[in-house]
């Protein structure tokens, strides 16, 4: 009897382990795409730091904004249009408005960045 | 132990500097946080278009009009937002039939 309880004890365990083995190497290997896709050195690092932070990448944030060239002013506009054009008192949706929200948030986090490369 | 009283004192500045830190008023309020999710749920598509995930299809439609009029590109919308809420519309009208 106790012969059973102790093998499937044994059994789970292994199960367990595998898995959380099988876990942590997909984990790893997807901060290490995401480092990657960063762009490499330390600020590529911290891009792909901020984007885990933030559940958005600069790229998305540039195409829920629609822009192309990372400027402050233009960001300013489109996110203005942008958030008033979803406004729950005109029907919009709020999800909508937030993810318009989020984006400027990511862009206004790499500018800020990029800002405090090139005069420290 | 004696370093208690100065550690609460540190808490609570750490905790107004981080909530500082967050920039703009927009971090730690009420709106959704991250972008789109990979690959679009029903439950996105709902929030999306603005309705119940149960909606009837008329309603769906009639969602998806309106929001597509206030988003729309030629408007001066963005296309990726146009494009998710046409991928919104696709995914609850198919799950309907």
């Amino acid at each position: 009897m106790a012969k059973y309880i102790a093998q499937i004890l044994v059994l789970g365990t292994q199960v367990i382990g595998r898995a959380f083995a099988r876990a942590l190497r997909q984990e790893f290997a997807a901060s290490q795409e995401a480092a990657r896709r960063g762009g490499g050195g330390e600020k590529g690092a911290s891009r792909a730091a901020a984007n885990a932070r933030t559940g958005i990448t600069v790229e998305e944030a540039q195409q829920i904004l629609n822009i192309d060239k990372l400027d402050q002013e233009q960001v300013n506009k489109n996110f203005e249009y942008l958030f008033n054009a979803n406004d729950k008192s005109k029907g919009g949706s709020f999800y909508l408005q937030s993810k318009v929200v989020r984006a400027k948030e990511r862009l206004d986090q790499e500018l800020q960045s990029r800002k405090q490369e090139t005069d420290p | 132990m004696r370093a208690v009283p100065g550690m609460s004192q540190k808490m609570s500045e750490t905790v107004k500097s981080l909530s500082q830190l967050d920039s703009s008023s927009f971090a730690n309020s009420k709106y959704y946080k991250g972008g789109f999710e990979p690959k679009m749920t029903r439950r996105e598509a709902s929030l999306i278009l603005g309705i119940s995930p149960t909606a009837s299809k008329t309603k769906v439609k009639e969602a998806h009009k309106r929001i597509m009029a206030l988003n729309h590109p030629d408007r001066g919308g963005s296309p990726l937002l146009a494009a998710k809420i046409n991928e919104a519309k696709d995914l609850l009208e198919s799950g309907k039939s």
